[in-house]
């Protein structure tokens, strides 16, 4: 029957015009022509909402910081920020369709910061590096800077880098506090990218050469159904040091109950992890203070000492304990956008770029990244980007190292 | 092909489909649009990939991130690695998909429903882990800046909508060529009921094995393209539930054993989910998942099978209906009572034994449904089997023609032994069967009811319609052949199942109570057939309990209970055995007899 086959493929036609059509409807504009155009893209929904929700209080309060103090000085005449705060959702696909719409919606863009998680700016990143729009972000992936893209542009350490420096800062730590150095060490994580990242270099060689053994090498798939057989393991090896780079909250309060159950917390066994994860408000909330306490990690960014004035504000405005590398980096991204963008003296995306390329400071926004030096490399790495260790000491997560920014002493645990 | 004009006419809508898209994507320049309208594509090529499996065979696939991961990281890993270019990255992801579904089909189809879906889902979870413990979390693409067109990188995303146009447009020609073949419909019977299938003599396990290795290509394919739009791939994106979940749902939403559903589907789903997660999703998180969600429930509510159907039957509801079954009735009534005005022939002398069964016994576990039970056939004989529920008839039947084997005993068709084969090689002996309760396959006309069981003793699809005609004009439905099965009455259906038997012209049809649920007129209507199909040299082994209608019919009767055979000969002389009357027939047998 050729009519009605006809009229079914003209209504699956008619269908699909429709889906399209919807699809179609512009956005207004809203925005004043001058607004200079900043985006945030982060996970606002699905699992890692939490962390977004922490990039964007950042972020909102460092555009507010910058409007109220005038704005942006351009040779035209000062000119207002304007964060285009966009969801990155919770897989890859929604990330980059969320570049894609922020970039097709807003021709200006000038530039933006994100998304957490490495996969995300991944994806992120090859739509804005097509687009010419300079990118930073606290992912810490090699691959990101790794792919010869031009825009992007690292404020962390890369995860290869982390390692050593966290190996590094740890026997500084137990050097000064009990005079010899660890023997022997030993892992406890999941098999998701960062820990994987994390741990590899440490395992093939770090390790190595600064001669100490791998006794205890416990990697599982989260999430972790029973910590008793790895945490077991660790016990019966006896490592001088443990690193636990699980990387779901869930997971790092099973750890660490049972390691509390076998006696090898609160200094026992020096704990070391690296991450976000192990510093956000809700770990205390759902570990306790009493399991966390004496725990160390390391972290590419956090409020630290000397930025008092910043987190007493940030803690004020939000009720926010205090402030994790998420929120202190978007806020430092956006004045560093600031600053390039009154160096190249226009808000044109490749100017802006081209003017993040040869920033050099160690003043001012340089001292709110690890490392204090603003200056990236021809891959985009901020040059001399460091960690800091964070370490749980009475219900807070206190900076404790590098001296600089320490807000209190290092415990290293002693037998 | 059994219907090339229809063939032709899906080429000229999915050609017509492709300018259209071309037409609309040309005059898109914002690229956030063009991105949705490739990713449109991508998750219709992966539901049409789904639509191919579990669409036309009902073997519902929880797993399907299964092809679409593999072809990604096939692409990718051989870029990176090998640096070839996603130009033969996905040929190659198609092939890898192919092999993935014949690996996962082999030992995945011995299960059937619930549990073959469940045991598909397990397929993406394990590569999930594999993958990561391969140390792919993050595979990233490299930009290729010199040669970037060679490795399929194109500053116009619109490149990537015509690629995968030309990938869907690909798969929907080649889905369009099952649907329309004796594929698709042995899938279909596979689908309304596999051991039906099996019994008209289609291979079902070859089938699926095709089905699978044919979507895991598809897959494949959409795998590696998504792999190149998105540019990172991880393990959670490609072989995540929500990819599986997005293949089923597309399909569902848009019509499932449809060409159109998947890109129905899509087509709406997709954007409207990506717009309110874009207008939304930071207000309310998760409401894309809850958008996927509703759609799901809505279908089910209101259109179970699919937006394709709801469209159709409103669009026919106000245009050309089919002619009403009721309508059709007229004429073939006239056939079959010519039919019964037949005498009925009674040979004296019949052929060499056609079908000998010795010592034939099969329990479970401790139920002897059947024990040591012999009978012969021979041929142009109407050999009628009776006796109480339970008495081990119909599973006399299911191990003559394959569906289980015996426990012990002998049985031959024309001399050859039948133990150990399947359904569908008992069929291509030349044994066909009917069912208890018929299977008619609603959605599709008589005629295609009869094609699906003519395929085994047919050379091309052509020649199966010309058998399936041939064979309703013997059961005196000719001239309803394009009737909907879904509207036939209870003899209709009985007349199209002996019909869908008879297509491949077995020497032996073994019915099954052929006559139960039927009214006294059409009781005699279906006689006449029967004893017709014997004029013509059919043999028949019918169960009945129909005892005054087995009398009529049969030449001789053996008579079961307890899965023995209790007694054998003539209608005349069974129904005089002192046993039989009083166990089986009754009191009035009984007094009869006595007169």
């Amino acid at each position: 029957m050729p009519t009605r086959r006809r009229l079914l493929q003209g209504a699956a036609t008619a269908a699909l015009s429709i889906a399209l059509t919807l699809t179609l409807s512009p956005e207004a504009a809203r925005a004043q022509a001058n607004d200079i155009l900043l985006t945030l893209i982060a996970p606002l929904s699905g699992g890692w909402a939490r962390q977004g929700d922490l990039m964007k209080k950042g972020a909102d309060l460092a555009v507010e910081d910058i409007n109220a103090a005038g704005g942006v000085k351009l040779p035209g005449g000062n000119a207002k920020i304007r964060l285009i705060v966009a969801d990155a959702g919770d897989t890859a696909e929604k990330a980059k369709n969320a570049a894609q719409r922020v970039l097709a919606d807003n021709p200006n863009l000038t530039g933006g910061t994100g998304a957490w998680l490495s996969s995300f700016t991944l994806a992120i990143t090859e739509v804005t590096e097509r687009a010419d729009v300079p990118w930073l972000t606290l992912s810490f992936a090699d691959t990101i800077t790794g792919r010869g893209f031009k825009n992007v542009f690292q404020t962390s350490a890369t995860a290869g880098a982390m390692a050593g420096m966290t190996l590094d800062m740890v026997l500084e730590l137990a050097k000064s506090a009990t005079g010899e150095t660890p023997k022997k060490s030993g892992f406890l994580a999941d098999n998701t990218a960062a820990p994987t990242g994390f741990l590899k270099p440490l395992r093939d060689e770090l390790l190595k050469a600064k001669g100490i053994e791998v006794v205890v090498d416990e990697i599982f798939t989260p999430p972790l159904a029973d910590a008793t057989p790895p945490v077991q393991r660790v016990r019966s090896t006896r490592p001088d040091m443990l690193f636990v780079y699980p990387t779901a909250t869930p997971d790092v309060k099973a750890v660490l109950e049972k390691l509390k159950e076998f006696n090898l917390d609160r200094g026992r066994l020096p704990l070391i992890g690296n991450g976000a994860q192990f510093g956000t408000p809700e770990i205390l909330n759902l570990v306790g203070k009493d399991l966390l306490e004496g725990f160390m990690f390391t972290i590419a960014n956090w409020g630290v000492k000397g930025q008092e004035e910043l987190i007493n504000r940030f803690k004020q405005k939000t009720g926010e304990p205090w402030m994790t590398q998420d929120s202190i980096s978007t806020y430092a991204d956006m004045l560093v956008f600031k600053m390039a963008i009154e160096k190249a003296g226009s808000a044109d995306k490749m100017k802006v770029a081209q003017a993040l390329r040869e920033i050099d400071t160690t003043d001012g926004v340089a001292k709110l990244y690890a490392g204090g030096r603003l200056k990236f490399d021809d891959k985009g790495r901020r040059v001399g980007a460091s960690l800091y260790t964070i370490q749980w000491q009475g219900g807070e997560p206190k900076a404790v190292f590098p001296p600089t920014a320490a807000q209190a002493q290092p415990i290293w645990p002693k037998r | 092909m059994l219907r090339a004009g229809e063939l032709l006419r899906s080429v000229l809508a999915i050609a017509a489909f492709a300018v259209t898209y071309l037409i609309i994507s040309a005059l898109i320049t914002n690229s956030y649009y063009q991105l949705m309208m490739t990713l449109v594509l991508v998750w219709a090529l992966l539901g049409t990939s789904w639509n191919v499996l579990s669409g036309y065979s009902g073997l519902v696939s929880f797993g399907h991130a299964s092809f679409f991961g593999l072809g990604a990281y096939t692409a990718t890993l051989l870029l990176i690695h090998f640096d070839v270019t996603f130009w033969i990255g996905i040929p190659a992801a198609m092939v890898v998909g192919a092999l993935a579904g014949a690996v996962i089909g082999w030992p995945t189809f011995r299960l059937h429903g619930v549990y073959f879906a469940l045991a598909m889902l397990a397929y993406p979870l394990a590569f999930l882990y594999v993958f990561e413990w391969l140390g792919y979390q993050e595979v990233s693409i490299p930009l290729k800046r010199q040669d970037a067109i060679w490795h399929m990188q194109f500053t116009d995303q619109r490149a990537y909508g015509a690629i995968a146009l030309v990938l869907l447009s690909a798969a929907m020609l080649v889905s369009a060529v099952i649907e329309r073949s004796r594929f698709g419909m042995s899938l279909l019977a596979i689908k309304q009921n596999e051991l039906a299938a099996e019994a008209a003599g289609i291979d079902t396990w070859r089938w699926k094995m095709r089905a699978i290795m044919v979507s895991g290509a598809i897959g494949g394919a959409a795998g590696a393209l998504y792999a190149q739009i998105l540019l990172v791939v991880t393990p959670a994106a490609v072989f995540g539930m929500l990819t599986s979940a997005q293949a089923l749902i597309v399909t569902l939403f848009g019509g499932p054993a449809t060409l159109w559903g998947p890109l129905i589907g899509a087509s709406i789903l997709i954007p409207v989910a990506e717009i309110l997660h874009g207008e939304l999703g930071h207000i309310i998180p998760g409401i894309q998942g809850v958008t996927f969600g509703s759609a799901v429930i809505l279908v089910i509510a209101l259109a179970p099978e699919g937006l394709y159907w709801k469209l159709r039957d409103r669009l026919l509801a106000g245009g050309r209906r089919p002619p009403p079954p009721a309508a059709a009735l007229g004429s073939p009534a006239a056939a079959t009572a010519e039919v019964a005005a037949a005498p009925p022939v009674r040979p004296i002398a019949f052929g060499p034994a056609i079908l000998e069964v010795e010592g034939l016994s099969r329990h479970f576990g401790g139920l002897q449904a059947l024990s040591d039970a012999s009978l012969t056939a021979r041929q142009g004989m109407i050999l009628g089997i009776i006796g109480p529920n339970g008495a081990g008839k119909t599973t006399l039947f299911n191990v003559l023609n394959g569906f289980m084997p015996p426990t012990q005993g002998r049985m031959r068709f024309k001399g050859r032994d039948l133990l150990g084969l399947r359904p569908n090689q008992v069929c291509r002996l030349g044994v066909g069967r009917t069912f208890q309760v018929v299977r008619a396959f609603a959605r599709m006309s008589v005629l295609d009811n009869v094609v699906v069981g003519a395929f085994v003793g047919a050379g091309t699809d052509a020649e199966a319609v010309a058998l399936a005609r041939a064979a309703l004009g013997r059961v005196g439905m000719a001239d309803q052949a394009e009737l909907i099965a879904g509207g036939l009455t209870t003899k209709q259906l009985r007349l199209m199942e002996l019909a869908r038997a008879l297509a491949p012209k077995p020497e032996l049809i073994l019915m099954d109570e052929p006559l139960a649920g039927l009214g006294h007129d059409e009781v005699e209507d279906l006689l006449a057939v029967v004893q017709r199909l014997r004029t013509d040299g059919t043999t028949i082994v019918i169960i009945e309990h129909t005892m005054h209608a087995m009398v009529r019919l049969a030449d001789r009767i053996v008579v079961l209970d307890h899965g023995r055979v209790i007694a054998e000969g003539t209608p005349a002389e069974v129904t005089r055995l002192p046993n039989v009357i009083e166990a089986y027939l009754g009191k009035k047998w009984m007094n009869r007899a006595a007169d």
